[in-house]
């Protein structure tokens, strides 16, 4: 593929001039704005809805649970309704709806709607809720329960190895994509069309389409969308519902548009984690044995939560070797909002473990933590938890190497230590400095991390996804599919592909609008695959348009002709791509994605391949602690990434940074406290995210080490980046105090009661 | 209550209640969707606009402020002599990712070489886009694109006279 730097987004002008139309800036005649009134307990019945007869209730239009056809979102378990009917499940769950003309009816109407709740007992305490009376899910809490085994535990334990454990939490992630959730629903006789910020939009057309019992049609219709992260990837389907139902009673057209703080209050988050592991190691570090306990808390309703377990504990030996391993996993139902997708599925609390005990081991072994990492990275002809034998693109090695020595960590690693010792030391004495003259604390820290590309196990083979190709007789080529553009820059990279694909101009590549009722499913824009999986089928494509010219060519040449670099040609006869169309366009092609045949996966047993390839990451991360506020800053990020192929190398750099950067947020800033159910947080003034101020110096490197099956080798990128940053920052909290760190975000108040921890143990123990 | 005031060097006369914000009165009442609601509350800078030559949240000035008042939003912004510049630099650093915060930091963009005499540092850069959020890009590809603008000492003159003939004629 010939990198041109010139290769730049193609929606980049209309962004940055403000042109392109996001959901909110659609002009939509008669449209009617709504309201969603929610339970403001975390588990009630519903004793009661009344209608104030204070207020005329013909002038607006009010939805409840007995308007809906098919009361419930239909995505994994069909557990969570549209709108609750008797008892509500989490603070915030949508209980009715009213749409009016103008926002103030709107709120005048939804002063004079009274839900009469009983309060209930609830449960929020993840580590409770399968022995919890208050059931939520099934007769247990338990969304999914996953176990995996490989080689005798039991033997290695007793055996005489050194045993090291570890207890892990995360904490609540939220997207905070910068365009809230919006959905608009446009009426028709027996068809609802649906526009909307969606990562996919034949999640929602199956889920709306089921609520109302297939007697109406939907199409959607995704419009430019304003980050999403996984954040649109579940929850779109249910307030999509809600304008639907809307805008069929009322017969006007409907947006439910979130405001910030109910975006940030009522919609899914990353996954809260808990982790038990226990290793068993020989002297040098090598692990023998591992035992992973974990738990998610999926909250309130299933939403992705089984899936988002299966990654997790797919993922959850990282990037190393384990010859003997026992995984049990769950996902279990608490009173809280729906956790759902979010960036890196899973992948993120599992490897944040998998590392913290790398450094554990680190420290109970008196072994550099570098040492420990390199000596159980996994490596070609390996197996790993569930037996899948790593044949090919394996890096784990390459990138670790690579940004160590890019980093110069180990001087910087003995340089540190050194450089702190003397401020450590009137610290631990309780001497804290009165300014910083006497300098900050400087930490560096180091991860490995790997993100398994497109679906988890079967996934790829259930969804069979779908693309096909128009080629117009001027030589332009019109791709349909159902992948979404939010932000990631897929256009771009679609684009891309094909005009290499086929050696012709990107203008000549045109992106169809993603309509459910014109582009056929591709699958869903998640789990890294739209480049892997689609971009493969494209080149596929691609192929069989040349090969339906070459076979009209020879029609009526009566030669057989070879195409190369945009030219078919045979003997005297050479004539363009575009000169082929003239001639011959006007025809399509479909091609439907199959696994490859040899990539086989039991999600019964959770024996077999996982995924079809892995993309891999390792990353160092410089901070400051400042000694007198605890403050701490990453100021230096190496990583280096193997994606198989950069299809746009400089938006690949740009979608690493980002990511990065969400993880440094993860770790540092980004804290949800919950309390009976509800969360500490109204906005970005108390839920903060990385600035400026806060972003590190990036020094970005991608290795390529291809995939057979992707397009030029390409493996999956945009959750990776996002799964190795906290853990490589929290590493550099151990270096600096030598201490252990279990438990993400670290702010500085956290940072500082540890510190007095340490302190005082430390004092004991001389 | 009715307000006159001058949007993109047009006028504009509006009927709309006191306490509605500018940010719904370009949106909704003057169909200028260029400028994007990301909170609502001052907090993200996606509604970042120039008014009476100071950029302010739009979503922060009530109507009862606007009478008399001057202001450019990136519809106005896009005809300027030095856009295309300052287009180009954000495109060809690939700063642009959805793209929902990006005319709110090219309006700071423009404030930045306004308020700051060159040569520009990196850290009066990041503290001048400092109140415009991204969830997207990791700010670097920003970072590179401004600082770009701020090595072409041509572009920067002419954004400064493009602000001169804009508040002061």
């Amino acid at each position: 593929m010939n990198f041109d730097p010139k290769n730049y987004r193609i929606d980049a002008s209309e962004k940055i001039r403000g042109e392109i139309r996001y959901t909110n800036d659609l002009k939509i005649p008669g449209l009617w704005q709504s309201i969603t009134i929610r339970s403001p307990y975390p588990r009630a019945k519903i004793l009661e809805i009344q209608f104030d007869s204070e207020f005329d209730w013909n002038t607006v239009t009010v939805v409840t649970a007995s308007d809906i056809p098919n009361n419930y979102v239909a995505m994994l378990e069909n557990d969570m309704p549209y709108l609750a009917s008797k008892i509500v499940n989490y603070v915030g769950e949508p209980v009715a709806l009213i749409t009016a003309p103008d926002k103030n009816l709107l709120e005048r109407a939804s002063n004079f709607l009274h839900v009469i709740y009983e309060p209930l007992s609830y449960l929020t305490n993840m580590l409770d809720s399968e022995k919890s009376e208050v059931l939520i899910f099934s007769n247990n809490n338990i969304f999914k329960e996953i176990k995996i085994e490989k080689g005798d535990l039991e033997k290695i334990k007793q055996n005489n190895y050194k045993k090291v454990e570890i207890e892990v939490h995360t904490g609540f992630q939220e997207h905070l994509y910068l365009e809230p959730q919006c959905v608009i629903a446009i009426p028709e006789k027996d068809r609802v069309v649906i526009r909307g910020s969606l990562q996919c939009p034949y999640y929602v057309k199956n889920a709306v389409e089921t609520m109302f019992d297939g007697k109406k049609h939907i199409t959607v219709i995704h419009a430019p969308t304003g980050g999403a992260f996984g954040g649109k990837e579940d929850y779109p389907s249910l307030i999509a519902g809600h304008a639907a139902l809307l805008a069929v009673k009322s017969g006007h057209p409907v947006a439910v548009t979130l405001d910030r703080f109910e975006d940030i209050q009522y919609t899914p988050k990353r996954h809260p984690s808990y982790h038990h592991e226990v290793a068993y190691v020989d002297k040098n570090g090598k692990i023998q044995g591992l035992e992973i306990q974990m738990y998610l808390n999926g909250g309130a309703y299933c939403t992705l939560s089984q899936v988002v377990l299966a990654r997790a504990a797919l993922t959850v030996t990282g990037c190393y070797y384990v010859p003997n391993v026992r995984i049990h996993a769950k996902a279990v139902a608490t009173n809280i909002v729906p956790s759902g997708a979010f960036r890196g599925f899973g992948g993120p609390q599992a490897v944040f473990a998998i590392e913290m005990l790398m450094e554990k081991i680190a420290c109970v072994l008196d072994l550099s933590p570098k040492k420990v990492r390199e000596i159980n990275l996994i490596s070609k002809g390996q197996e790993t938890a569930t037996g899948q034998i790593l044949k090919y693109s394996v890096s784990s090695q390459e990138v670790f190497e690579d940004v160590i020595s890019r980093s110069d960590f180990d001087n910087k690693y003995r340089q540190y230590k050194e450089w702190n010792h003397p401020i450590l030391e009137k610290l631990i004495e309780d001497r804290f400095p009165k300014n910083k003259n006497g300098g900050v604390l400087k930490g560096i820290g180091i991860s490995a991390s790997v993100h398994g590309a497109g679906f988890t196990g079967v996934g790829e083979n259930k969804i069979k996804g779908v693309v096909r190709l128009e080629l117009e007789q001027d030589g332009a080529i019109t791709v349909y599919s159902a992948q979404t553009e939010m932000g990631q820059g897929q256009q771009t990279a679609f684009q891309k592909i094909l005009s290499e694909a086929l050696h012709i101009k990107r203008k000549q590549i045109k992106i169809a609008e993603v309509n459910t009722d014109v582009v056929p499913d591709s699958g869903p824009t998640v789990a890294s695959r739209s480049t892997m999986v689609v971009g493969s089928l494209l080149v596929e494509a691609a192929k069989e348009i040349v090969e339906k010219l070459k076979l009209k060519l020879k029609n009526d040449f009566g030669v057989e002709f070879q195409y190369r670099q945009g030219y078919f040609y045979r003997d005297g006869h050479i004539l363009s791509f575009t000169d082929a169309a003239n001639e011959f366009g006007g025809f399509s092609v479909e091609k439907q994605y199959s696994h490859p045949s040899f990539i086989k996966f039991d999600e019964t047993t959770w024996k077999g391949d996982a995924y079809p390839v892995f993309s891999w990451a390792a990353a160092v991360a410089e901070i400051e602690v400042d000694p007198i506020t605890f403050q701490i800053k990453v100021t230096r990020y190496y990583t280096t990434h193997d994606i198989g192929k950069a299809i746009n190398y400089d938006q690949a750099v740009a979608q690493i940074e980002g990511g990065s950067l969400q993880g440094i947020g993860y770790a540092l800033y980004e804290k949800i406290t919950e309390k009976d159910g509800l969360f500490d947080i109204t906005g970005f003034s108390d839920y903060i995210i990385p600035s400026f101020m806060e972003t590190p110096e990036f020094h970005i490197k991608i290795l390529e080490n291809p995939y057979p099956f992707g397009p030029f080798g390409a493996k999956g990128l945009g959750e990776l980046p996002n799964v190795g940053s906290a853990p490589a920052i929290i590493s550099a909290l151990w270096m600096i105090f030598e201490s252990e760190f279990n438990k993400i975000p670290v702010l500085p108040e956290d940072l500082h009661s540890i510190f007095l921890h340490i302190n005082k143990r430390n004092y004991y123990e001389s | 209550m009715k307000v006159s005031l001058q949007v993109n060097k047009k006028m504009v006369e509006i009927d709309v209640p006191p306490k509605k914000s500018l940010l719904d009165i370009l949106r909704d009442d003057l169909g200028l969707i260029g400028t994007k609601k990301g909170c609502g509350k001052g907090e993200c800078g996606a509604c970042t606009v120039i008014f009476n030559g100071k950029r302010v949240n739009s979503c922060l000035v009530p109507a009862l402020q606007l009478d008399g008042s001057k202001i450019i939003t990136i519809e106005g912004l896009k005809n300027w002599s030095a856009f295309p510049m300052i287009e180009k630099a954000y495109i060809e650093h690939g700063a642009v990712q959805c793209g929902f915060c990006i005319t709110g930091f090219v309006i700071s963009t423009i404030s930045l070489f306004v308020e700051t005499s060159l040569p520009i540092t990196n850290e009066q850069i990041k503290w001048s886009l400092g109140g415009n959020l991204c969830r997207c890009t990791g700010y670097t590809k920003i970072f590179e694109a401004v600082y770009d603008i701020s090595n072409q000492i041509d572009t920067v003159q002419l954004i400064k006279r493009d602000w001169h003939n804009e508040f002061n004629n």
